[in-house]
């Protein structure tokens, strides 16, 4: 306590815009459901992420800083994360909260939402500042290029850092101790689609012809690399990669290519609104072919603003509401209700995050975040997303469903059976 | 009146690196850190902008190889001042190399030359860099900010040190004597080329180093990032809301643009974009010649209330004073 | 191959009308009033978003709501004059310059976060019954709606330098730009002359505006892009001629697009750079411009 009097007092002393100086009443942002933004910044330790030993007295409610891209490119990824946390959050409060034992109570979530505005550089600003907000954890973004950034901070603060919607197997070999994402990775999309054309497809009836556009991107080069790998394992044969920068306003250079290497499947991994300009610059050149997998930039439900030419494409998106686990349909019917369509791919994993961190600062007993990282790792529970353990680099095994955009609805198609529905094929 | 200023300015160092062994909050640290990149990158762009007078629009491309460079050679295992030696150098070798053919271009013209070489640059980057730059694992579990501070203050300091000596100086001169009157200043023997180039190199490498610095401090980010075009806007914006051609401007420039965004994006985390705009905008429309303009004038009409109490205020001191003022306003006249 | 390199080149010109386009409107404000309006590109972005709701709220196809689109903007720009571009006019050129330069940019953040705030971040993009129809011609596709953006280019260009030279009130502007004091000492209403002048710029802007929608898409975050391409083409072109403008724009488009064919998609940008300095380093006052390139 006498600390914290001192390290504010230093505060205001050093900072030389009083912004340290800003109290906020920490009873002005519980609602019912708790997930307003925090305004101004507290230099309390009410939170407590750091000394709590001794301290009986419990703090208003579990702090959770999410740092979500609300604007930019990946804005309409970043509004299903955003969805996915709140639905999350206001199920687990009206449930009754987190049982905490160490103050012997149950407690609120509360989300301390803000935009990175799809910027990685704001990312990692950002968490530094919602840091001194006393969260027990970040809830990240939607999109690699924002969580590579992330996840350096949360590992660096010792902070748990929960994301979806990032395939970058790479960030799980860094050794991190503090990233956690239940979300399929690279390699298990690569071999998804290449599964699912052999599962769902007659033999003489294949796409075997593969292009690949491939962004200029460091989840570019991975994905990129590893469906040209795993092509031949499954009897396919890549017969264009190419690459491209991001941003580029005309793709008629390597549109034209895959026509001419006669591509049956082409597979591509865009970033907004790139995808849209592919498929819409397809449409002029009036080429598309018969097997079309968009990943990332068919998830936005802007996609349909594209008409015909964006019908048919396949998104691996990590979930669907379809998939059937346990928990899944009253998100679905809030969805509907809200949205007015089923719950969109992303909803499903950030929701699933919230779950499992609940989950684990139940079995933590406390908000000491490296006594709740320990807790994330032995991790063992049935979500929404299904039954998920952690590996030890942080990811979960984990099977990646892939959907297909028919009439402006996302359908799920693989893996098949229950309620998945039928493939379209070809789909130009 | 040189060596009170001087002394002056070697107590603000002297508090900086006070404030930095004592401050424990991360939060501040931060922000005199961002305050000090920012400012050597604004004042090293002044250099070229505000003393020589060529507006470049592709000073990022510098702040990005200071930091590319720098981050790429640290993380592999050189000593942190090799890594910067060797980028500030591979800098002066590149904008030699590059100012040659874009000094040739005058106003608007070099303006977007230098632009699109900015772009050209941060194109390049994003694809033969497209990976994350993150700290390793133990250098992010101990990351400590002390470094970091010293590091960006002493980038600062020594821009500071150097803009203030090149002012008072031949080269400086000749500089600025390019600025005003290009022609003019060629006629009078002056190789206006030659002092172009030596601005345009040594703001470069000024640059570089407070890129070096970001590499330093930045825990996690894309190559790519230091040499966005944004970078050039910005620290242009910092230094004509400063005050451009002055030496204290870009720093004050960079105080209030750090602190400010900081300030608004805590409190109006919606508006706080718009915020900034309006900020900004009255800021210029209020004080064209920055703040540092605001600052004189407020220590003219401060003094002139002064002395105007000691003596009868004759009809004839305030028409010149505003006099003055109207002409200051109205910038130079030119043809 | 052949075909890959001719249509690549059309593209290549069809984008570089589009660049032309957005490039005529700040060249109008920035050759005639000296004002470097950095956040053009936002009012490109604006008159996306007018012609996308024209289209999806109301229905009107985005070719035939371009009157209305151009109105808008218009007026939008004669506020954004009266509001803030005024106070400066009355500096000399350089002043003109910087502080236009500066006041643009608090625009661009302004302009932005209104239209994350009203339109949300995501990607909006018009398709319409036409959208992939093209004219075949041999072996080379011209989609419809990017010859639209061509052809609007030029009208726009012959449009504009008709007006500079052959009206009365082309010659208050031109007269105006040249010496502001003089102009005024003849009787023309500077004032009316500049806003009017500055409304026509953010309505082209308008215009260029509803082709991107029609043609890509847009977001509130496009602006500086296209503003960066409108700064490039402009110099590219050189100071002074409207209709060199678009056949540089056209230039440019045609360098990416053949560069993509040998050099690859990802480099196009940078070589479509490379070659402007290369020109620029030759012919510093633009392929078009009349002067050396040396004033302002």
């Amino acid at each position: 306590m006498l600390l914290a009097v001192i390290a504010l007092l230093v505060a205001a002393c050093g900072s030389d815009d009083g912004g340290g100086g800003d109290t906020t009443a920490a009873g002005t942002e519980t609602t019912e459901g708790a997930t307003e933004t925090t305004e101004g910044a507290t230099e309390t330790t009410e939170g407590a992420s750091e000394t709590t030993e001794g301290a009986m007295e419990a703090p208003e409610a579990i702090y959770l800083g999410a740092v979500v891209p609300q604007t930019g490119a990946f804005a309409g990824g970043g509004a299903q994360v955003v969805r996915g946390y709140t639905y999350a959050v206001e199920a687990i409060n009206a449930a009754g909260g987190v049982y905490v034992e160490q103050y012997d109570t149950n407690l609120p979530l509360e989300l301390i939402l803000r935009d990175d505005e799809s910027d990685p550089n704001k990312t990692t600003a950002i968490m530094e500042e919602v840091a001194g907000e006393g969260i027990v954890a970040y809830l990240g973004g939607f999109a690699s290029p924002l969580h590579a950034a992330g996840t350096a901070v949360g590992e660096k603060n010792q902070i748990p850092y929960l994301g979806v919607a990032t395939a970058l197997q790479a960030l799980h070999e860094q050794g991190y101790e503090y990233f956690f994402s239940p979300f399929p990775k690279s390699p298990d999309i690569a071999v998804s689609v290449y599964e699912m054309l052999n599962g769902l497809i007659a033999e003489g009836e294949r796409p075997t012809r593969v292009g690949i556009f491939q962004e200029a991107t460091d989840w570019g080069e991975e994905l990129g690399a590893l469906w040209a790998d795993e092509a031949a394992n499954f009897g396919y044969e890549v017969v264009l990669h190419e690459t491209y920068a991001p941003g580029t306003e005309d793709f008629t250079d390597i549109i034209l290519r895959a026509q001419a290497a006669d591509v049956q499947a082409l597979l591509s991994l865009p970033t907004p609104p790139d995808g849209f300009n592919i498929y819409k610059q397809m449409g002029e050149l009036g080429w598309k072919p018969p097997f079309n997998l968009v990943v990332r930039a068919a998830d936005v439900p802007t996609w349909n603003d594209l008409g015909d030419v964006g019908d048919g494409v396949l998104l691996s998106a990590g979930w669907h509401p379809d998939l059937g686990f346990e928990g899944i349909g009253p998100v679905n019917d809030r969805h509907i209700e809200e949205e007015g369509r089923p719950a969109d791919p992303i909803v499903g994993g950030s929701y699933a995050l919230v779950q499992i961190l609940a989950d684990a600062i139940e079995r933590a007993g406390t908000l000491d975040t490296t006594a709740i990282r320990d807790q994330l790792a032995a991790t063992d529970m049935d979500t929404v997303v299904g039954h998920i353990t952690f590996r030890e680099n942080g990811t979960a095994p984990i099977e990646n469903p892939l959907m297909q955009r028919q009439d402006g609805r996302v359908v799920l198609v693989w893996p098949e059976g229950g309620a998945a529905g039928e493939l379209v094929y070809p789909a130009n | 009146m040189f060596r009170r200023s001087l002394v002056w300015w070697l107590l603000v160092v002297a508090a900086a690196v006070v404030f930095g062994l004592m401050t424990q909050s991360e939060r501040v640290l931060t922000l005199a850190i961002q305050t000090f990149i920012f400012g050597a990158l604004a004042s090293s762009w002044n250099i070229l902008g505000g003393f020589a007078g060529q507006v470049s629009l592709g000073h990022a491309a510098f702040f990005g190889i200071g930091a590319l460079v720098t981050r790429e050679l640290w993380l592999d295992g050189r000593p942190l001042a090799v890594a910067v030696a060797i980028a500030l150098v591979a800098t002066a070798v590149a904008a030699s190399v590059v100012g040659v053919p874009m000094l040739r271009l005058r106003g608007i013209y070099f303006a977007v030359g230098t632009l699109a070489l900015g772009v050209g640059v941060w194109l390049t980057a994003g694809n033969l860099w497209p990976g994350i730059s993150s700290l390793p694992v133990d250098a992010l579990r101990g990351y400590e900010f002390t470094g970091p501070y010293f590091m960006a203050l002493g980038v600062v300091t020594v821009t500071v040190a150097l803009s203030i000596w090149l002012r008072r100086s031949k080269m400086g001169l000749g500089m600025m004597a390019v600025r005003e009157d290009e022609e003019a200043a060629a006629a009078t023997g002056v190789n206006a080329l030659a002092y172009k180039m030596m601005a345009f190199v040594i703001s470069a490498v000024l640059a570089a180093l407070a890129g070096a610095a970001f590499a330093y401090f930045s825990v996690s980010y894309y190559p790519q990032f230091p040499f966005s075009v944004v970078w050039t806007f910005e620290a242009i914006t910092v230094v004509f809301v400063g005050g451009v051609g002055t030496i204290i401007g870009p720093l004050v420039g960079a105080a209030f643009f750090v602190t400010g965004r900081d300030v608004l994006s805590s409190t109006f985390p919606e508006l706080q974009v718009i915020a900034f705009g309006v900020l900004f905008i009255l800021v210029v429309l209020v004080l064209p010649g920055g703040f540092v303009e605001g600052g004189e004038r407020l220590h003219e009409r401060i003094s002139r209330r002064r002395t105007s109490q000691h003596q009868q205020a004759t009809p004839d001191a305030t028409p010149d004073a505003t006099a003055r003022e109207s002409v200051k306003m109205e910038g130079k006249e030119k043809v | 191959m052949t075909q890959l390199v001719v249509q690549s080149a059309l593209s290549g010109l069809l984008v570089g009308g589009m660049y032309g386009l957005v490039a005529l409107g700040l060249a109008l404000a920035f050759g005639v009033l000296n004002v470097l309006n950095v956040a053009h590109g936002e009012l490109v972005m604006i008159g996306g978003y007018a012609a996308f709701f024209l289209f999806s709220e109301v229905g009107v196809d985005p070719l035939l709501s371009l009157p209305l689109v151009f109105v808008i903007l218009f007026i939008f720009g004669m506020g954004l004059y009266q509001l803030l571009f005024r106070f400066i006019v009355r500096f000399d050129i350089e002043t003109r310059i910087k502080n236009s330069l500066l006041i643009s940019f608090g625009l661009v953040l302004i302009l932005q976060a209104v239209a994350v705030f009203l339109f949300t971040g995501d990607d909006r993009t018009i398709v319409t019954g036409y959208s992939s129809n093209a004219l075949v011609i041999g072996i080379v596709r011209i989609p419809w709606i990017r010859l639209a953006g061509l052809l609007l280019a030029v009208v726009a260009a012959f449009s504009l330098e008709w007006l500079l030279n052959r009206t009365t009130f082309g010659h208050s502007i031109r007269a105006t730009s040249e010496d502001w004091s003089l102009a005024a000492l003849t009787g023309i209403d500077v004032r009316r002359v500049y806003m009017i002048a500055f409304a026509i710029s953010a309505a082209l802007a308008g215009l260029a505006g509803s082709m991107v929608s029609l043609g890509y898409s847009v977001s509130p975050s496009i602006g500086l892009s296209w503003t960066l391409k409108a700064l490039i083409v402009i110099v590219f072109a050189g100071l002074g001629s409207m209709r060199g403008i678009v056949v540089a724009g056209m230039l440019l488009g045609l360098i990416e697009g053949l560069s993509s064919v040998w050099v690859g998609n990802a480099y196009r940008g940078v070589v479509a750079l490379v070659v402007f300095l290369l020109v620029l380093s030759v012919r510093p006052q633009g392929l078009f411009g009349r002067g050396s390139g040396a004033h302002v």
